[in-house]
């Protein structure tokens, strides 16, 4: 029986006076990829955006590997375990590959492990390392997801989170993308993946949540979702 | 667009920073004692913070001194005078808020004030439309009182109401071009002002009679109020094989720039009007400042036996400011509001009339005593009738007088 | 033109003033977006805390013995004044419209000046400010005053060390990755409050060095100083591209250069007789800075704004 690595209860996060997430549960379990599918606007990013605690949860429980996350600040919460690789990839553009990858280990003190993993993303995506000292503005935009992963990967996470990570990418990028998830996947790394290509998503997913205006309206593994009637009418394109 | 923005937005911050900054200080809170019978407010308006400071409050505490000397012997029964004292920053725009202020307050019968030329053109017709007197201790350029045609010979009063106890840079700069020429022995001066009414004017009429007196210019510049750096100026009249420098402005600039030209090895005194001689000249300027010279309106007042009791009381009150420059014609233009106001109160039974204001500009054109710096009356313009100048130089940090006259053509 | 040396030289170490304040408007700019429009003041009470520490020292100290605690005693003032400010009057409006913390900063800087001219005492009029009394020194045809031979030592140690600092420090990574993208640095798990708080802290240090360079060339302090040093340092920093700390200090020195090149030689020029001198020399570092914001709306280095913070 797989653990809980992730157990959020009953969340409300609000703009304002616009809730953008009106009470959702969700689960996700140790070394599995999770994912949230839903339209634009459904509340995907701000449940990731609160997760790492750059919004604040105006009710609700976020327990993450045993503790509560609801009131520790963003910078805090990287240290506990949990990679944030943000929607538009947000990579720093005036800086080095090599910068960026730093970056992502800020709050790592272990210098020959921060070389490791260093080269251990170079390997993972070639490209970055053949460009190491160039800067990362200059890259295209599957090269800049390579990189926002590969950040998020230098603090050596519990729980690695993909917002949107196939977003403005060529079918060929696209592939290499999840082909990648699959490989950190088997490589024990836990995942919570927010798509909008839902196919593509579902079809590597243990477990998935439809998301639809701030709510929670289906549940399932990604094989059932998958061939699930009203998934597949409003997410797959099909009628 | 961002950097358009950071332009626009630059650029009107600027400006309204800059207004800002002109903006009304406020005044310290006057002396007022709860009075019995009719008060009577003498107002002040002076720099009080800031620039020229030191002279404007010594302006308030002279004016303080003559009103508390008439309110301890009674000089008119039954009225108690008090001082409400106006900061005008030196900015004109200022001035004119406390002039219209001080109109308003129906209990100010007179006014002592300004310090500078500048902010007294900006408020002569304000109290001229209110018939409200006004004295300056210290204003010296000619046109205010006599138009701004008097160089040629035209002189016309434009301010009824609009009096002084200094007497002009007409003479002051004149006088200074004679004891630089005559008695220093100056061939080659470099001319300096600060643009202001005060300033330009005298340091035009200072060229004027030492070019007169055969002397030559060597060059001339502008400063800015406000200027604290004076490296590249300094550099020039250092080039420019210049014998001294004649300053037209405020001891503030003066201070720094006598300072700074000592500093580079240039070691000419600088010469300026009553607007530098002031201690805080000496004391910011320090031992640069030795050996300057400057005019002043009247004889010295520390040398005037008339003056000993007010200078005692100044320094047992620990007044701030310097009350050498103008303390003692602030004192007496007091005075001279006070003494009309008692005449105004004794021609109409012993009460201040409704027209009070009308009467005593007519009472204090009418003024005829012997105040504490000198014979204290006025002239068809406003001017004072007492002529006397006096050169000081810097010695051992101190201002001492050196030659004290009348100037004679 | 024969004094030309001396001239670059005056503008030199004017400029060097400059800059150094600049380096404080261009840092909080590169970082929160925030004209900090209180640093003229934040300048004058570095220097006001500098002259605090010689005042209690015993009369008579060398000045070369209270130089450096005086350094410490002004930067202890303006950092605590600025870190106030930051914490108190812009963290609370750091999410409020951009006009917010502008006017904050404008009625700040007012309130400063007024605490510092009721509360220190004689502060009404100037304080004279103590002079190392030797000098001047003849380098060429160059004097150099002794307050200037303090601001030729202090202004490039200070940007040198900044300069380090920024790119070598794990607190300057983390200002410059706060200054691209302030969310994902806390991704990254970076404080940024804490960086936002350091980038006001080290404009606070410059802006103490520069206010005793300034006390140690015109031998006095006055609280009504950071006005118009505050707007020529921030005219310095928008001329550099603000945004950029070597911007900031390039723009503080061709400003410097600008004013005693345009005060010395426009009136010689025929025709510009009335438009030169001193009193001139303002309105000519404004056409320069006009001209270059028409040409290179992002200052001369703007190129890379921001990403230096």
């Amino acid at each position: 029986m797989s653990t809980a690595l992730l157990e959020v209860t009953d969340l409300r996060v609000a703009y304002g006076k616009i809730e953008a997430v009106k009470g959702i549960s969700f689960t996700v379990n140790q070394g599995e990829v999770t994912t949230l599918i839903g339209t634009n606007g459904a509340g995907k990013t701000t449940t990731l955006r609160t997760l790492s605690g750059l919004l604040k949860p105006t009710a609700g429980t976020i327990l993450f590997d045993g503790q509560a996350l609801n009131t520790v600040p963003a910078h805090k919460i990287v240290a506990l375990g949990l990679a944030h690789s943000p929607e538009g990839r947000h990579i720093f553009p005036r800086m080095t590959i090599e910068e960026n990858l730093l970056l992502g280990a800020f709050l790592r003190k272990d210098a020959p492990g921060i070389t490791e993993d260093v080269e251990r993303a170079y390997a993972l995506f070639p490209i970055l390392g053949e460009r190491r000292k160039q800067a990362a503005g200059t890259l295209s935009g599957g090269e800049q997801q390579m990189l926002a992963m590969g950040r998020a990967l230098m603090s050596r996470p519990k729980l690695l989170m993909l917002d949107e990570p196939s977003m403005g990418l060529s079918p060929i990028m696209m592939q290499k993308i999840m082909a990648t998830i699959v490989e950190l996947k088997a490589n024990g790394t836990t995942i919570l993946l927010v798509e909008q290509n839902a196919q593509a998503a579902l079809s590597l997913s243990d477990q998935g949540y439809v998301m639809q205006t701030g709510q929670i309206v289906l549940t399932g593994t990604g094989a059932e979702l998958l061939t699930d009637e009203s998934v597949r009418k409003s997410y797959l394109g099909e009628d | 667009m961002r950097h358009r923005s950071l332009l626009v937005l630059s650029i009107a911050l600027t400006g309204a920073l800059t207004v800002t900054a002109c903006g009304s200080r406020g005044g310290s809170k006057s002396g007022g004692d709860s009075a019995s019978g009719t008060t009577v407010t003498i107002g002040v308006d002076a720099p009080l913070s800031g620039q020229n400071s030191a002279t404007g409050l010594g302006i308030q505490y002279g004016v303080q001194i003559a009103v508390d000397d008439a309110n301890k012997n009674k000089t008119v029964p039954g009225v108690t005078f008090k001082v409400k004292p106006l900061d005008d920053q030196a900015q004109p725009a200022t001035g004119q808020q406390n002039a219209t202020s001080l109109v308003a307050d129906s209990s100010v019968l007179g006014v002592v004030g300004p310090l500078n030329s500048g902010v007294a053109q900006s408020m002569q017709q304000v109290f001229e439309t209110a018939n409200l007197v006004e004295i300056s201790p210290s204003n010296t350029n000619p046109a205010l009182t006599q138009g701004p045609n008097w160089a040629s010979g035209t002189k016309v009063r434009g301010y009824k109401t609009y009096f002084r106890t200094a007497t002009t840079d007409a003479l002051q700069g004149a006088y200074a071009a004679q004891y630089a020429t005559g008695t220093a022995k100056k061939k080659n001066a470099f001319v300096v002002d600060d643009k202001q009414t005060y300033g330009a004017g005298l340091a035009g009429i200072f060229k004027d009679s030492f070019t007169k007196d055969g002397g030559t210019i060597a060059g001339t510049d502008h400063v800015s109020t406000g200027d604290k750096d004076f490296s590249t100026l300094v550099t020039k009249i250092k080039s420019s094989g210049a014998d001294m420098l004649y300053y037209g402005g405020q001891y503030d600039e003066a201070s720094l720039l006598s300072k700074q030209l000592k500093a580079a090895g240039d070691a000419i005194p600088l010469m300026g009007g009553d607007g530098i001689f002031s201690a805080t000249y000496v004391s910011v300027g320090g031992a640069g400042t030795e050996g300057d010279l400057s005019t002043s309106v009247g004889s010295p007042v520390d040398g005037l036996a008339t003056a000993q009791d007010f200078i005692a009381k100044y320094k047992a009150a620990k007044y701030p400011g310097d009350y050498g420059t103008y303390g003692g014609y602030s004192y007496d233009a007091a005075t001279a509001i006070i003494k009309a106001v008692a005449s105004v109160a004794a021609a109409n039974g012993g009460k201040i009339p409704s027209d009070a204001r009308a009467k005593i500009v007519d009472g204090v054109q009418k003024a005829d005593f012997d105040g504490i710096a000198g014979h204290v009356s006025f002239d068809e313009f406003g001017d004072t009738t007492n002529k006397q100048l006096t050169v000081y130089q810097v010695t051992g940090g101190k201002w001492v007088s050196v030659k004290t006259g009348a100037f004679t053509g | 033109m024969h004094t030309l040396p001396q001239q670059l030289a005056n503008g030199l170490f004017l400029g060097s003033t400059y800059g150094l304040i600049a380096i404080g408007y261009t840092m909080v700019y590169g970082i929160v977006q925030l004209i900090n429009f209180a640093h003229g003041e934040i300048f004058m009470t570095g220097g006001f805390g500098a002259l605090t520490v010689y005042l209690v020292l015993p009369h008579g100290t060398s000045l070369w013995l209270a130089l450096p605690l005086m350094l410490i005693g002004g930067a202890a003032t303006s950092v605590l004044i600025a870190l106030g400010a930051e914490r108190f009057a812009y963290r609370p409006l750091r999410t409020a419209p951009r006009l917010a913390p502008l006017i904050a900063a404008i009625g700040l800087s007012l309130a400063l000046q007024q605490a510092v001219h009721n509360l220190y005492p004689k502060a009404t009029s100037p304080r004279v400010f103590p002079q190392i009394p030797s000098g001047p020194w003849h380098l060429a045809n160059i004097d150099i005053q002794s307050g200037d031979l303090f601001t030729l030592i202090a202004a490039p140690i200070c940007m040198v060390v900044l300069a380090l600092f920024v790119r070598k420090s794990r607190t300057g990574r983390a200002m410059q990755a706060t200054a691209q993208d302030p969310d994902t640095a806390q991704l990254m798990g970076i404080d940024t409050n804490r960086i936002i708080a350091t980038a006001f802290a080290i404009g606070a240090v410059f802006a103490a060095v520069a206010a005793i360079c300034y006390g140690l060339r015109y031998g006095q302090v006055s609280y009504d100083m950071g006005f118009e040093a505050g707007l020529k340092a921030f005219t310095a920093a928008v001329l550099g591209g603000i945004g950029n700390i070597y911007g900031a200090m390039l723009g503080g020195l061709v400003l410097g250069l600008a004013e005693a090149l345009a005060t010395a030689y426009i009136s010689d020029i025929p025709g510009m007789q009335q438009l030169g001198g001193q009193a001139w020399a303002p309105v000519w570092a404004f056409v320069l800075l006009i001209l270059v914001l028409l040409l290179r709306p992002q200052g001369l280095l703007g190129e890379r704004v921001a990403d230096r913070a």
